[in-house]
């Protein structure tokens, strides 16, 4: 079957070389024909069962966490006996799709859930028959690994390609300068995609993907371009932070290959602000998945408390989405090793360092439901130098962010210093893989165009993705250094004029919020009575704390938390107290509807304004406190999700949630006077 | 078609306005069959904009000019 020989092999082993020629012949079966081609090759499976202890000594050649300076001992907890392993499933997976268990993957071994993740990523993304074929993603592999110049991800990338089939040449070639590999213009074309999603993912524009669909690619093919580039940076991230023992031996790498002219033009055309009419994203069909009958979904609408767009935008390929969440549970959802906070603060802090305001956004409400306040996941988004994380858990970010954005300082010395800092060698390698993770799905989003599920926190700018190059406004006060946008808060100028003591211009900026902070206080107490009296404590308080104010919410949002305090200050002076903070439970997700009867067309003309008013208010005052107060913030005084979330202290999610009830049960409370049959009563 | 329950679990979104054309798409062609739904979707909307356009709860200029003329008279005593 072989055509040509095998690659050369970085083992001088000559039964483990015997073993992988077998293997390679398989694989270039499987590529070629897209079958299995254990039929066909009996004798070299039993050859493979024979020779297995061959491989024990190639697949141990990694140095890695230890710091021991020796290339070839073994330094991880590597599974007992490689007989042993090959019942474990990942490894199966992987000898299925390269023929052998890359080094890079047994690097995972003090964390085997780390190597299933990484496991269904690659029979996913890679392995799996698809839209576009195994040689080209194995070619856009090799051109995101050598634009990042990753010797590893390089040399087994080009051992791969080799082995089934593709010249010597075209490899050279596609190390140099793709444009001269004889590429026909569609797979071209994705090569040059993916370079510059790898190298600026922020230029990335929904014209770049137009542009793809005019040479011929489908929606499908490119979803598929797109997630092999975001594998091949998860693969650079792994490969950088473990320095595995290359698997073939490494090509050279031409300078040249760091900055050619197309990418340069590229990478200057990226530097120019966004056209004003710019299409968004999504930039692919995206058919429609419900999660009653897609099991992932339901299972991350457990976990996450909604479906972020991300992976709504990946339903072209159901069981690409499928491994992703297997994934992101393997990796993010267990706590033997790092916690769950731990994890997603790598997540918040890699993402804002690459400026992806979608990432940033998710990770920011998936830590506050955590029970991180805002202030605090602010500033780990920010900055989280000055956050009041311990020592370890900054040096732990430290060298989450540098491995994620700053790839060519990482050193060895970074995980040392971990290490001293008492992180174990599991720890280590589970923050390796989370920052892995993070740059996959920095990659996704950003090549997808999926569209933000949240407004990013309001100290990290608007559209900060959209940013060719940040240009943080940095202010210092008390201590805490953020990000400032004064044009968000038009009420920046007079708080600071009342912060000096000035009282007419505090008076003014009260009287701009009489309304919210009133809505605000009925909501919670009930009462209107009750309401004007906690009014004037809240602009005392107001008034005596406005010097705290730091300026890291708007204004209003902290005059409503001030508000919210002194109603539950009253709250608790009364008998039955209602609380705001019941979690959401089963029955919340589960309430359903009873009034079916329609509802007049124009209720507006049949009842007159004081009669709705009145109608609403009382239906309102029916409704428990924590719904009551979401309705009203939301659809009375018309902020947005993301704004009432920040104002109650809440996860969007749970403000969703809240919202869609609250509704309901005012729809049911308005239903009799406003149905079709209630038309004549009323009249 | 999608189904009531599918329907209901996208129906927060969609009455935000936060789906994408894909699941609109499929939304909308389960409401232009579905009764019940279409009913849950027509008062809920009319819901929302009733709410909205109600004004409730506003605090008339006559009762909150009293309170804020206590407050800022309390705050200049306290300062002199």
């Amino acid at each position: 079957m072989l055509n040509k020989p095998a690659p050369q092999l970085a083992s001088n082993n000559a039964s483990s070389e015997l073993l992988k020629v077998l293997h390679f012949a398989r694989l270039k079966h499987r590529v070629l024909f897209r079958c299995s081609p254990w039929r066909i090759f009996p004798r070299a499976t039993r050859t493979v069962n024979a020779t297995k202890s061959c491989v024990r000594t190639w697949n141990r050649r990694i140095y890695s966490l230890s710091g021991d300076s020796q290339v070839d001992g073994v330094c991880m907890t590597f599974l007992g006996d490689v007989g042993q392993a090959r019942q474990f499933d990942p490894f199966v997976v992987f000898r299925e799709g390269f023929a052998f268990v890359p080094n890079i993957v047994q690097a995972q071994s003090a964390l085997p859930r780390a190597m299933q993740a990484h496991a269904k990523l690659e029979e996913a993304v890679v392995f799996r028959d698809g839209a576009i074929s195994r040689i080209h993603k194995e070619r856009i592999l090799l051109s995101v690994a050598a634009h990042r110049r990753d010797k590893y991800c390089v040399a087994l990338d080009s051992g791969v390609l080799s082995s089934i089939g593709v010249p010597q040449a075209q490899i050279d070639d596609l190390l140099k300068d793709y444009r001269h590999a004889s590429l026909p213009a569609p797979d071209q074309a994705s090569l040059e995609f993916c370079l510059k999603l790898s190298r600026n993912p922020t230029s990335v524009r929904f014209e770049d993907i137009e542009a793809l669909r005019t040479l011929g690619l489908g929606d499908r093919a490119i979803v598929e371009v797109v997630v092999v580039a975001a594998l091949a940076l998860y693969r650079c991230t792994l490969s950088l932070a473990l320095g595995p023992e290359a698997d073939f031996k490494s090509p050279e790498l031409p300078m040249a290959n760091i900055e050619t002219a197309r990418e340069a033009t590229l990478a200057a055309g990226a530097t120019g602000s966004r056209p004003k009419t710019e299409r968004r994203g999504p930039y692919v069909l995206a058919p429609f998945l419900s999660r009653s009958t897609f099991q992932p979904f339901a299972t991350v609408q457990k976990s996450h408390g909604f479906i972020p767009n991300f992976f709504r935008a990946q339903t072209l390929r159901p069981d690409l989405l499928e491994a992703e969440l297997d994934a992101v549970g393997l990796i993010l959802l267990p706590e033997d090793s790092l916690t769950r906070a731990q994890k997603e603060s790598i997540l918040l802090a890699v993402s804002a360092a690459n400026l992806n305001s979608y990432c940033v956004a998710v990770y920011f409400n998936l830590l506050r439901g955590l029970g991180l306040s805002a202030e605090e996941a602010d500033q780990i988004a920010v900055d989280h130098h000055l956050s009041n994380l311990s020592k370890a858990d900054i040096a732990l970010l430290d060298f989450a962010v540098k491995l994620g954005t700053r790839f060519s300082e990482f050193s060895r010395e970074d995980t040392a210093k971990l290490r001293t800092l008492g992180f174990s060698q599991e720890q280590i390698l589970e923050s390796i893989v989370v920052t892995a993770l993070n740059n996959f799905s920095n990659t996704l989003q950003m090549g997808l165009g999926v569209e933000p599920d949240f407004e990013p926190p309001a100290v990290f700018e608007k559209n900060k993705m959209n940013l060719p190059s940040p240009q943080p406004t940095l202010m210092a006060r008390e201590g805490v250094v953020h990000l400032v946008d004064t044009s968000l808060d038009a009420d920046s100028e007079l708080v600071a004029q009342a912060q000096s003591g000035n009282l007419r211009s505090f008076e003014e900026l009260v009287c701009r919020h009489t309304q919210l902070i009133y809505r605000a206080l009925i909501a919670i107490l009930g009462d209107a009575a009750d309401a004007q009296d906690a009014m004037q404590d809240t602009l005392l308080s107001a008034f005596k704390h406005i010097g705290g104010f730091q300026g890291r919410s708007k204004f209003s949002t902290w005059l409503v938390s001030i508000a919210r305090n002194a109603a539950v200050q009253r709250l608790r002076g009364r008998k039955n107290m209602e609380s705001l903070d019941d979690n959401d439970n089963q029955e919340d997700h589960d309430f359903r509807p009873r009034q079916i009867a329609a509802w007049q067309d124009n209720p507006e003309q049949t009842h007159s304004k004081f009669e709705i008013r009145q109608l609403v208010e009382r239906g309102l005052l029916q409704l428990p406190a924590k719904y009551r107060i979401i309705v009203m913030l939301r659809d009375i005084e018309q902020l947005s999700t993301d704004e009432v979330a920040h104002q109650l202290g809440l996860t969007v999610p749970a403000v969703k949630t809240r919202l869609l009830r609250g509704r309901l049960m005012l729809r049911e409370w308005l239903a009799p006077h406003l149905s079709t049959s209630a038309r004549g009563a009323t009249q | 078609m999608i189904t009531c329950d599918e329907f209901f679990t996208e129906f927060a979104d969609y009455l935000e306005n936060r789906v994408s054309a894909e699941v609109r798409h499929e939304l909308e062609l389960h409401l232009s069959q579905c009764r019940a739904c279409h009913v849950l979707y027509d008062s809920s909307r009319k819901t929302i904009k009733i709410v909205s356009e109600s004004n409730s709860f506003e605090l008339p200029q006559n009762v909150f000019d009293p309170i804020i003329d206590r407050v800022m008279s309390k705050l200049r005593t306290e300062r002199s």
